[in-house]
C-alpha cells in the first residue's frame, strides 16, 4: 500500500504555462447584456419518453428491398409486354399479342391491388397517430391544462375518419351536448359517451356472440385439423368487423399488420390482467371438462377468441377507455360458459343443440 | 374541540334514521360556503332546479347519471334541523323570473334544504329493486363566520394587537372614526353601556365599509352577518388600541367593571358561546364541501383585495376536517372527502379564458391546495357559471374573428362586449396602474320555465355526487 500523496505547492507560472491538461480553457468573464437583448430560450433537452417508447416498441423494419423488387418487376414487365404488343401488332403476330395484353392486364391489377393494399395500411397508420393525438393532448383528467388544438377540430377529424356523416344521429347529439365552454378533457367524454359507445355496446356483442360460437364449434367439430381452421379463420372475420365498427376498411397487409399488433398487445400489455384471467379460465375449464374434455376445449378455445376480440376493440377504439369502462373478460366468461352448458344439457337430453 | 356526539337536541327516531340512512350510505351533507357575493344562492337555486328538471330539460351532459338516463329526479323534503332558516328557493325562483329577471336576494345567514334524489341502480338490486334514493341536505352558510375560526386561537389582548397590526393603509381609512372615538378612553376607565354600544357600533361599521369596498377578511364575522345576535352586549366589544403583550400583568389586574375587562369578557362570550357551538353544530358534519370564490369580482377591485381575498380563503379552508369516510366515521364523525372549488360567474368571460380563470383561482387558493394534497383530500377546481347571464358570439372586426358575450347589463341595456382576458396569474403592481380590470356584471337571463342555462354546473355535480348515484 502505497503512502498518501504529501501536499505540494506549485508557482503560478509554471503551473500555467507548462501544463496544457484537459482543462486549460480559460475562465469566461462576465458580460452584461441590454436587457432588450433579443434573446431565445435555453435550448431544452430532449424529452427521454419518445426514444425510450421507440425501444419498446418492435423493431421497424422497412422492406425497401422487397418494394424495390416490386416495382422494377411491375416497371420491367409493363416495358416488356408493352414492347411485345408493339412488335406484335406490326408484325401481326396476334397470338402473341393477346398473351402479352393480357399480361399487361394482369400487371394492372396486380398494380392496383398493391395500391389498394398501401392505401388501407397508410389509413390504418393514420388511424394510429390520430389515436395517438387524441390521448397526447386530451388528459383524462383535470381541466384547466393548455391545450394546443381547438377540441372541436379533433373531434371533426375523428368523425371523418370513423366515416360518419354530419347528419348522423351520433354526431348530432355529441354537437346537442357540446358547449364551446367545455374543455378538451370535457369534450373527449362526451365524444366517447355520444359517438364511441353505441360502437363499443356493438363490438361487445359481437365478441360474446363469436367467442360463444367458437366455443360450441370447436366442441363439436371432430378433428384438431379443422378446430384451427375454424379458430383461424372466425378470428380474422371478427377482427375485421371489429375494425370496422370503428371505422376502418382492412385490406390484407393491414389486416395482417392490426393482427400481429393485437397479438403483440396480448402478449405483452397487461401481464397481471392475464395472470388473474388465466387462473380464471384454468378453473372454469376444469370445470368444464367435467362436463367433457370437447366441453373444456371449447371453452378455451372460446375464451381465448374473446380476449383476442377484447383485445382487438383496445386496439382499434380511437379514445383509449377509461379505468372503469373497460370491457373485461369476466363477463364475457360466464356467457360464454352458459353457451356450452346448454349445448351439454341439450346433449344430453337428446336434442339438436340450439343453433345460435 | 372535537365534540361530534353533542349534536343538536333533536327527535330521537329521526336521529336513529339519519344514522341508519348515513350507514347505507344513502345520505349525504353538502355544504355550500363562499365570502359574500360568491354567487351561493344562485348556485343553490340552479342546483336544486337542475337536480328537479334531471332527465327532463335540464342539460347535464357531465353528470354520469344523468346522461346515462338513470337519475329520474329530485323532491324537497321536509328538513331535520327545525331550528335552521329553510332555504328561500321559490322566493329565488320567483326574482329570476320577474320582469326583467333579477339576481335572487342574497341570504343573510346559514339556511338548510333537503331534497331526496331518486334514480336507478347501475345494477338491479335483488329484491330491493332497480331505484335508489339519495337524501341529499343542503347547507348554505357565509364564509364570513368561517374566519371567525382563528379568533378562537388568541385571548382579547393577543386578538387587539393582531387587528389592529393586520389593517393595511385602505383599511386604516375605514377605521379611523372608530380610532379618534376609542382614543379618548383608557384601559382601566369605566365605560357605560350606551359608550360602549356606539363604540362597538363605529367598530361594526367600520367592517361594514370595508366590507363594501371589497375586503373579505374581517373579524369577528358576526358583527357583519348578526343574524339574531343583533344590538346583543356580546357583539358590542372591539380590539382595544395602545396595550400590548408587555402590559399583560397589569392589564389583568385592572378591575372587572374596567374597559380592558369587559371587552375581555364579551369577547371569551362571543368565542364560547357564538363561535363554538356553530362549529360544532353544523360545521363538523359536512361529507362534501363547494367553495365558491368570485374572481373576477376580486379582480375588478384591485391587488390589496385580492391577497386579502386569498388570506381569507386560507383561513376559510383551514377549518374543515378532511379525511377518508370509512364506515365508522361516516356515521359518527363526518368528514369532509371530497372537496371542489369554483370560481363562478364563469359566464362573464369567453370560454376560451376559462381555462385561464381556473389557473388563477388555483394560483389564488396555492397554499391550501398544498395542505389538502398533502392531506390526500381529492380536490378539483372547476370554473362554472350557476345561472348563465350571457350568450357566446362571435363578432368581425378588424379583419378577425373575436369572441363576444351577448347579455343584458344590470340596468337591464343590451350588452356585446369582449370582457377582456383573465391572467392565468395575478398580475404584477404595474399592470393595475396602466390598465387594471373592469368585469361588466350581467342580469340573468329571461325564465322560460324550463331548467335554468348554467356553466358546468353538471361536472360539479358529477364530482360532489356521481360517486353517490351508482
Amino acid at each position: 500500500m502505497s503512502d498518501p500523496r504529501p501536499g505540494r505547492r506549485f508557482d503560478e507560472p509554471t503551473a500555467t504555462s507548462d501544463e496544457p491538461t484537459g482543462d486549460a480553457t480559460p475562465l469566461r468573464g462576465a458580460h452584461a447584456y441590454l436587457p432588450e437583448q433579443p434573446s431565445t430560450p435555453a435550448a431544452e433537452e430532449e424529452m427521454p419518453s419518445p426514444a425510450l417508447d421507440a425501444a419498446l416498441a418492435p423493431p421497424r423494419k422497412r422492406r425497401w428491398g422487397l418494394l424495390v423488387l416490386l416495382s422494377t418487376s411491375l416497371g420491367l414487365g409493363t416495358l416488356e409486354a408493352g414492347q411485345t404488343l408493339y412488335h406484335a401488332t406490326l408484325g401481326g403476330d396476334w397470338l402473341a399479342g393477346a398473351w402479352s395484353a393480357l399480361g399487361l392486364l394482369a400487371i394492372g391489377l396486380g398494380g392496383k391491388a398493391l395500391l389498394g393494399e398501401l392505401w388501407r395500411l397508410r389509413k390504418l397508420r393514420r388511424h394510429a397517430r390520430l389515436r395517438e393525438r387524441l390521448d397526447d393532448t386530451w388528459p383524462a383528467s383535470g381541466e384547466g391544462t393548455q391545450e394546443s388544438v381547438e377540441p372541436l377540430a379533433l373531434a371533426e377529424e375523428l368523425r371523418a375518419q370513423m366515416g360518419l356523416s354530419r347528419t348522423h344521429p351520433h354526431w348530432q347529439s355529441f354537437i346537442a351536448a357540446q358547449q364551446p365552454h367545455h374543455s378538451a378533457a370535457e369534450t373527449r367524454e362526451l365524444l366517447a359517451w355520444h359517438l364511441l359507445r353505441p360502437r363499443d355496446q356493438a363490438a361487445r356483442r359481437l365478441v360474446t356472440r363469436m367467442s360463444g360460437e367458437t366455443a360450441v364449434m370447436v366442441a363439436v367439430s371432430p378433428l384438431t385439423l379443422v378446430d384451427m381452421a375454424l379458430m383461424a379463420w372466425r378470428n380474422i372475420a371478427m377482427l375485421d368487423r371489429i375494425a370496422a365498427l370503428y371505422g376502418l376498411q382492412l385490406g390484407y397487409a393491414s389486416r395482417l399488420r392490426l393482427f400481429r399488433e393485437v397479438l403483440r398487445n396480448m402478449a405483452f400489455a397487461g401481464a397481471s390482467e392475464m395472470v388473474t384471467d388465466a387462473g380464471m379460465d384454468l378453473l372454469s375449464m376444469n370445470l368444464a371438462a367435467k362436463l367433457s374434455s370437447r366441453a373444456g376445449q371449447g371453452l378455451g378455445a372460446g375464451l381465448l377468441t374473446a380476449r383476442l376480440g377484447l383485445r382487438a376493440i383496445a386496439t382499434t377504439r380511437p379514445i383509449a377507455f377509461a379505468a372503469d369502462e373497460r370491457p373485461r373478460l369476466s363477463d364475457l366468461r360466464r356467457e360464454v360458459w352458459q353457451q356450452l352448458r346448454r349445448l351439454d344439457d341439450s346433449a344430453q337430453s337428446g336434442r339438436e343443440p340450439p343453433s345460435r | 374541540m372535537r365534540a361530534d356526539n353533542e349534536a343538536m337536541p333533536r327527535d330521537l327516531t329521526q336521529e336513529i334514521h339519519n344514522l341508519i340512512e348515513r350507514g347505507r350510505d344513502r345520505q349525504l351533507r353538502l355544504a355550500v360556503t363562499g365570502l359574500s357575493r360568491a354567487g351561493k344562492t344562485a348556485f343553490l337555486t340552479s342546483l336544486v332546479n337542475q337536480l328537479r328538471h334531471a332527465g327532463i330539460d335540464a342539460r347535464l351532459d357531465l353528470l354520469k347519471p344523468a346522461r346515462e338516463g338513470r337519475l329520474l329526479g329530485a323532491q324537497r323534503m321536509s328538513q331535520p334541523d327545525l331550528g335552521i332558516p329553510r332555504f328561500p328557493y321559490d322566493e329565488a325562483l320567483a326574482s329570476l323570473a320577474g320582469e326583467p329577471p333579477r339576481w335572487p336576494e342574497p341570504t343573510r345567514g346559514i339556511s338548510e334544504l333537503r331534497l331526496k334524489l331518486r334514480f336507478k341502480t347501475r345494477r338491479a338490486r335483488g329484491l330491493l329493486g332497480d331505484t335508489a334514493n339519495l337524501t341529499l341536505d343542503l347547507i348554505d352558510y357565509p364564509g364570513e363566520w368561517l374566519l371567525d375560526l382563528p379568533l378562537l386561537a388568541h385571548d382579547f389582548l393577543g386578538w387587539s394587537e393582531a387587528q389592529l397590526a393586520a389593517m393595511g393603509p385602505e383599511r386604516q381609512r375605514f377605521a379611523e372614526p372608530w380610532r379618534r372615538a376609542v382614543a379618548a378612553h383608557r384601559p382601566d376607565e369605566v365605560v357605560d353601556e350606551t359608550r360602549l354600544a356606539e363604540l362597538a357600533g363605529r367598530y361594526a361599521d367600520n367592517l361594514r365599509q370595508a366590507r363594501e369596498a371589497g375586503f373579505s377578511h374581517l373579524q369577528p364575522g358576526r358583527f357583519l352577518l348578526p343574524g339574531e345576535l343583533e344590538g346583543a352586549p356580546v357583539l358590542q366589544f372591539f380590539p382595544l388600541p395602545g396595550i400590548a403583550e408587555a402590559d399583560r400583568r397589569q392589564l389583568e389586574a385592572l378591575p372587572a367593571e374596567s374597559l380592558y375587562k369587559t371587552l375581555a369578557r364579551r369577547f371569551r362570550h362571543y368565542q364560547q358561546h357564538v363561535v363554538k357551538p356553530f362549529y360544532r353544530e353544523h360545521f363538523r358534519r359536512f361529507d362534501r364541501q363547494i367553495v365558491l370564490v368570485d374572481v373576477l369580482g376580486a379582480l375588478n377591485a384591485g391587488p390589496e383585495r385580492f391577497e386579502d381575498l386569498a388570506s381569507a380563503l386560507s383561513t376559510l379552508m383551514q377549518s374543515f376536517d378532511y379525511g377518508k369516510r370509512s364506515l365508522l366515521n361516516r356515521l359518527f364523525a363526518p368528514r369532509i372527502d371530497r372537496l371542489a372549488i369554483a370560481a363562478t360567474k364563469a359566464d362573464h368571460v369567453t370560454p376560451d379564458q376559462h381555462a385561464n380563470l381556473v389557473a388563477l383561482l388555483e394560483s389564488l387558493l396555492a397554499e391550501p391546495l398544498k395542505d389538502l394534497r398533502y392531506a390526500d383530500v381529492p380536490v378539483r377546481a372547476f370554473s362554472l357559471a350557476a345561472i348563465r347571464a350571457t350568450e357566446n358570439r362571435q363578432v368581425e372586426s378588424d379583419g378577425q374573428r373575436q369572441p363576444a358575450l351577448r347579455g343584458h347589463g344590470l340596468d337591464d341595456a343590451p350588452l356585446l362586449l369582449y370582457p377582456g382576458d383573465v391572467p392565468a396569474r395575478l398580475p404584477d403592481a404595474g399592470f393595475w396602474q396602466r390598465q387594471g380590470f373592469t368585469f361588466t356584471a350581467f342580469r340573468p337571463p329571461p325564465a322560460d320555465g324550463g331548467a335554468l342555462p348554467h356553466i358546468r354546473m353538471d361536472a360539479a355535480l358529477d364530482w360532489l355526487l356521481g360517486d353517490k348515484l351508482r
